[in-house]
């Protein structure tokens, strides 16, 4: 039905009342139901908008008791009090012998005379010695009974209120005004709307068809609500649907892993195969094998951590056993390594190149190249010595050792193109600041390729680059030991509205690739994700990036 | 990396017209050169030596002097402020240190001046002579290389050019001083020939730079004047210490710490020497060209010294006839995937301020102009000059040839082949891991995996083990191991939220590394995983529900045995096995351990190995 008018328990209880009860004044409405006041109002003024309830509202007299009227009127009022002295004295009393009383009694003069005058019991006269109060008449016959305020007050038991316009005509209305409106010790006396509520026709017709119908409202259903078929009697009161709710965080990916997740993607999309070698790691792969000289700044103390255990790793085909006493035990369980260990022609090859350029076309460094130097261990310095090491296991796979230039050595014995890509952990023996950390993760990228050249590290760079969401790429000459040529890639940040640089790239240099048995020109490039993160988050401080802070966390959104 | 300070409107005057900073700016930047910014860079004099000090950027005042190292308590008199493009320095480039070097480049990329730079040098006459105590091991610096030139006369800017050029050969060639260090001298100050020999620490006193007035054996320079000290350790081997010493026996320097007072270089100087003395062969011959063609560039004009080596033969320095090297056209277009021919390839080679001819030209037909390039593809070479030590290799050539070509101007490809994209098996597992973790309302955290023996083993109770990877020498205590296992970062991060609201749920996924004689570089990595929780009700019986959950969904069956670990409360933990090979331990946190940490509230932790990596 269309026309079915739906009330709440409360509106519910204010129809029915109003319908047994009514014409009833709004506060008898609550006193019945127990609905309160805003809630009976609510409903009378809704159910008046829409033409069931007339509401009338008349002004009327409404005395509310002062708190403290039941002590006064019980230790006696003034007036009384002096009406009962002057009976005492005979009917009669001389002013100053009743001020002399007043005063030992703690009586406001005033007050007694003004009361009583103003009730009729005492007046003042002129007596042969001046003045004199005298009980009158009216006085004599009120000693034993209270006046009609009084017993008003009394009646309500000295607290609450009463509409004036509602006492019989016994307890003289008029008087208990006038005695009581300038007197706010005992009572106040003020002027009120009262809402008087009524059905209109229209109203009885509704409720007596059963169209108004009661229903329940809540904040939420009950599974046995809904169950029961309750729910068509709820109504789920309405919300303030712009107001704020409460903040909640999902579980997620770190930030700095999810942009390392990006660049494996992009590198995956590519055609790169993965891989990986150990963060601790021999010189010769990390230093000796990309053609940095044994004396070079980077192996410094300085700058390298070396390890103290362990502190010597065999050279690619050496027998680990010779270098190291043989009686400690393993203490991690598991598989094997997954490195090939790649030919052991490779070291002495390096060890030439070092020291004249071998049959590389190079000068070499021109110093005598020791193999000590080259074992000792230490924590890789950059993710390139993974990609080497996969340079040489992949080209180690075919060909017998070079002879010339990569390029022109290709037509015999020729290994497979490869691409291949390491994220890790490298280290650099920094202090801590906001600008370094003495580990962080780089990247690093390798194509082995006939047609690896600039034009096409450039090209490969462009599309890496673009994945990694840096559409606008611009090269520079750079000065990188181990590429020729060397580049260095400019990105442009839409957000900054400028050019940053974001890694650096190059061609290995014939003296790296030729001593593993590559047989092409090698493309290799490399960033560190740490300030590709705090380009990406606009941090100052790198340390912000490992701070485990949960609100900190909670506060990168996944994707932006 | 150093930044050179490069007087703008002395560059243009070496140019031979002033250029917009901008092309200057592309023109650098198109050979390597990042130009940081241009700035007004304030000047005062030295009070004691009366050089221009440079006021480091920002600086209102200076207060002690770069040239002399005076000190004073109040600033230094300004002298009013200079225009300087500010640059970083290359350190592969030396040549492009100063002002002199970077004009000759700008003139070949500018298209003022093509080709090798010629430099006219003479003999002096001056004689150097070794004596063999410079080879012994008590006083071992055995190599030197000397020059003398002609300078305009010397004024206060070019002084400060000078001195920077010197300070920045010692960072970019000589290593700090140690394979190579220069002196400079007023020739004028010096009688006779030249000795280099040394001189006993305690006798033989001088008045070094800085201390006019106080003459000082060796030691006591070592001990206490400011370039002593700061380069003692060159000489704490040493019982004797390499001097030069003049005709007359004046000490003239003591290298690699300091020059005498009285050989300095003055307003008005004109005839300077230069020695260069070192371990490294190379870092001198290379210190002393780049010098002598970089102050050629402002005007200096190149003399000879003969050198009496100790075995009683002669040489000539500087050297610098042009080297010369190969280069394959084809091999170039090749490398750098350009649209080379002979033309353009030398075009470029020019722009650089190299020369190009046909190999094995005589030197007859190398003066007459056509034979310079053979018409078709003959092999090349390449002139290239002393001061270019850089060039090692054809393909050090290629890079010159790609930046005279012009870096803007290659056309991007991409390399034809196909490869397949194939992620590592650990990778995938983590992947798998983190995905149901992240659904079980666990966040990641990351950390990092340098660590110390109290916060990997003592804080977590685990007495250390006899071997675990030990860091020789880090720079700060704190990272001196690398990390076993994964919990220490969890905890930390358990630390750093404690007045967040509980429960918390966190977990890490990252390589440990262990001890491991058999694996190939001595150490063992595996791929780890572990998760905490923190909470009223965290205990044994949560982390056993993840790890259940976690395996489950990985699709493993584990087998569970009691074990007693001092991180966890006696019998509340366990080691779980997949197909009877151990994998991980879960268990509730030792109470010492959450106290050791400032926690207040039960954790539950599970550690596991997801694959080994090596």
């Amino acid at each position: 039905m269309s026309d079915e008018i739906l009330l709440n328990e409360a509106a519910y209880a204010v129809w029915q009342t109003v319908k047994e009860r009514g014409p009833i004044e709004l506060g008898e409405v609550v006193k019945l139901t127990g609905v309160d006041q805003a809630q009976v109002s609510a409903a009378a003024t809704e159910a008046s908008q829409i033409g069931f309830f007339a509401i009338t509202e008349t002004d009327r007299d409404e005395l509310t008791v002062s708190e403290g009227a039941r002590g006064l009127i019980e230790a006696g009022l003034p007036e009384f009090r002096a009406a009962q002295k002057l009976n005492e004295s005979g009917g009669k009393l001389a002013m100053s012998d009743f001020a002399a009383w007043a005063k030992e009694t703690g009586i406001a003069v005033n007050d007694a005379i003004k009361w009583g005058t103003a009730r009729g019991t005492i007046e003042r006269a002129k007596g042969d010695r001046g003045a004199v109060l005298v009980l009158t008449a009216a006085g004599k016959s009120s000693l034993d009974k209270p006046d009609v305020d009084v017993g008003l007050l009394k009646k309500l038991n000295y607290q609450g209120s009463c509409f004036l316009d509602e006492l019989p005509a016994a307890d003289e209305p008029k008087r208990v005004t006038d005695l009581l409106a300038k007197r706010p010790e005992l009572a106040k006396i003020k002027k009120r709307t009262a809402r008087t509520l009524a059905l209109t026709p229209q109203g009885i017709t509704v409720l007596d068809s059963g169209r108004a119908r009661k229903i329940i409202e809540r904040n939420t259903l009950t599974p046995e609500d809904l169950e029961s078929g309750a729910w068509r009697e709820i109504k789920l009161r309405p919300y303030d649907v712009t107001l704020a709710a409460k903040d909640v965080y999902p579980a997620k990916i770190h930030p700095l892993r999810k942009i390392i997740e990006q660049t494996r993607r992009a590198f995956l999309e590519m055609g790169f195969a993965e891989v990986v070698s150990p963060m601790v790691e021999s010189a010769f792969w990390n230093f000796d094998a990309l053609f940095q000289p044994q004396d070079h700044p980077a192996r410094d103390m300085q700058d390298t951590f070396y390890m103290r255990d362990p502190a010597v790793a065999p050279l690619p085909g050496e027998d680990s056993d010779q270098l190291r006493i043989a009686d400690c035990g393993l203490r991690i369980e598991g598989g094997k390594s997954e490195i090939r260990n790649p030919k052991p022609e490779i070291v002495d090859n390096v060890r030439r190149t070092h020291e004249d350029g071998w049959e590389t076309g190079s000068e070499g460094w021109g110093y005598t190249w020791s193999p000590e130097v080259s074992r000792q261990v230490v924590l890789r310095t950059h993710t390139t010595a993974a990609t080497i090491r996969a340079l040489a296991a992949h080209c180690g796979r075919g060909g017998g050792p070079p002879g010339s230039l990569p390029l022109a050595a290709h037509s015999s014995g020729s290994h497979p193109p490869g691409k291949f890509f390491c994220v890790g952990w490298t280290y650099r023996n920094e202090t801590i600041s906001f600008k370094h950390l003495p580990v962080f993760h780089q990247v690093d990228g390798i194509i082995i390729d006939e047609e690896a050249n600039l034009a096409s590290l450039m090209g490969t760079l462009q599309e890496f680059y673009s994945k990694m969401g840096f559409g606008r790429v611009k090269f520079k000459p750079a000065f990188y030991p181990y590429t020729e040529p060397s580049v260095d890639v400019v990105v442009y940040m839409e957000s900054r509205g400028k050019w940053i640089e974001m890694g650096g790239a190059g061609i290995f240099r014939p003296e790296v690739t030729l001593p593993l048995g590559c047989k092409y020109p090698v493309l290799a490039w490399g960033l560190g994700i740490e300030r590709l993160a705090m380009i990406r988050f606009g941090l100052s401080d790198i340390r912000e990036l490992y701070r485990p802070s949960l609100d900190a966390l909670e506060g990168v959104p996944l994707w932006r | 990396m150093p930044i050179v300070n490069i007087d703008l409107a002395w560059l243009n005057r070496l140019l031979g017209e002033p250029y917009e900073t901008e092309t200057l700016r592309e023109s650098l930047e198109q050979i390597g050169c990042d130009v940081e910014d241009v700035v007004d860079i304030e000047r005062s004099r030295c009070p004691q030596c009366g050089s221009l000090v440079e006021h480091p950027l920002g600086q209102d005042e200076v207060k002690s002097c770069t040239t002399c190292t005076f000190e004073s308590e109040t600033a230094f008199q300004r002298v009013g402020s200079q225009q300087v493009m500010r640059l970083d320095l290359l350190a592969d480039r030396p040549d492009l240190f100063d002002v002199g070097g970077l004009a000759r480049a700008l003139r070949g990329t500018l298209g003022i001046e093509s080709g090798l730079p010629k430099y006219d040098v003479k003999a002096s006459g001056l004689i150097v002579s070794v004596d063999k105590s410079v080879l012994d091991r008590s006083g071992y610096r055995p190599f030197i290389a000397c020059a003398v030139m002609t300078l305009p006369p010397v004024d206060e800017t070019s002084l400060v050019a000078i001195m920077k050029l010197q300070e920045n050969l010692h960072w970019g060639v000589g290593r700090d001083r140690k394979l190579a260090s220069i002196g400079v001298y007023d020739l004028g100050t010096i009688s006779g020939n030249i000795t280099y020999r040394t001189i006993d620490p305690d006798k033989d006193p001088f008045v070094p730079l800085g201390m006019p007035g106080r003459k000082m054996s060796g030691r006591q320079i070592l001990e206490s004047h400011p370039k002593g000290m700061a380069y003692a350790e060159l000489l704490a081997n040493h019982k004797r210490y390499p001097a030069l010493v003049d005709g007359k026996g004046q000490v003239l320097s003591m290298p690699p710490i300091i020059n005498s007072d009285e050989t300095k270089l003055k307003q008005g100087t004109t005839r300077v020497f230069i020695d260069v003395t070192g371990i490294s062969q190379a870092a001198v011959t290379k210190s002393l060209d780049t010098l002598v063609c970089s102050l050629a560039e402002i005007g200096g004009r190149i003399e000879t010294i003969t050198i009496k080596d100790a075995d009683g033969r002669e040489r000539t320095t500087p050297d610098l006839t042009p080297r010369s090297k190969e280069i394959s056209v084809a091999e170039a277009k090749r490398w750098l995937g350009l649209p080379l021919d002979d033309a353009s390839l030398a075009g470029a080679l020019r722009k650089m301020r190299f020369d190009v001819e046909a190999r094995g030209a005589s030197d007859e037909a190398r003066d007459s102009k056509d034979s310079r390039l053979a018409p078709h593809n003959s092999p090349l070479s390449v002139l290239f000059p002393a001061y270019r030590t850089d060039i090692r290799h054809m393909v050090d050539l290629f890079e010159d040839v790609a930046i005279g070509y012009g870096y803007a101007n290659i056309e991007p490809k991409l390399v034809r082949s196909m490869t397949v994209g194939t992620p590592r098996p650990e990778e995938v597992l983590s992947d798998r891991v983190r995905q149901v973790l992240i659904g079980l309302g666990y966040s990641e955290i990351m950390s990092l995996p340098l660590t110390t023996e109290e916060h990997q083993f003592e804080r977590l109770r685990i007495p250390p083990p006899e071997r675990y990877p030990l860091v020789a020498n880090p720079k700060l205590k704190a990272y001196n191991v690398v990390r076993t296992h994964l919990m220490g970062g969890l905890f930390e991060a358990l630390r750093e939220n404690r007045r967040r609201p509980m429960p918390q749920r966190l977990f890490e996924i990252d390589n440990v590394a262990d001890v491991d004689d058999a694996a190939e570089t001595g150490s063992a990595e595996e791929r780890r995983i572990a998760l905490v929780e923190i909470g009223r009700e965290s205990g044994y019986a949560t982390a056993r529900s993840i790890v259940d959950a976690l395996l489950r969904e990985l699709g493993w069956q584990p087998e569970y045995t009691a074990i007693e670990h001092p991180t966890f409360v006696a019998g509340r933990a366990a080691r779980f096995a997949i197909a009877g090979k151990t994998v991980g331990i879960l268990g509730e946190v030792h109470p010492e351990v959450l106290s050791n940490f400032g926690l207040t509230y039960p954790v539950a932790l599970a550690e596991l190995t997801l694959q080994r990596v090596f």
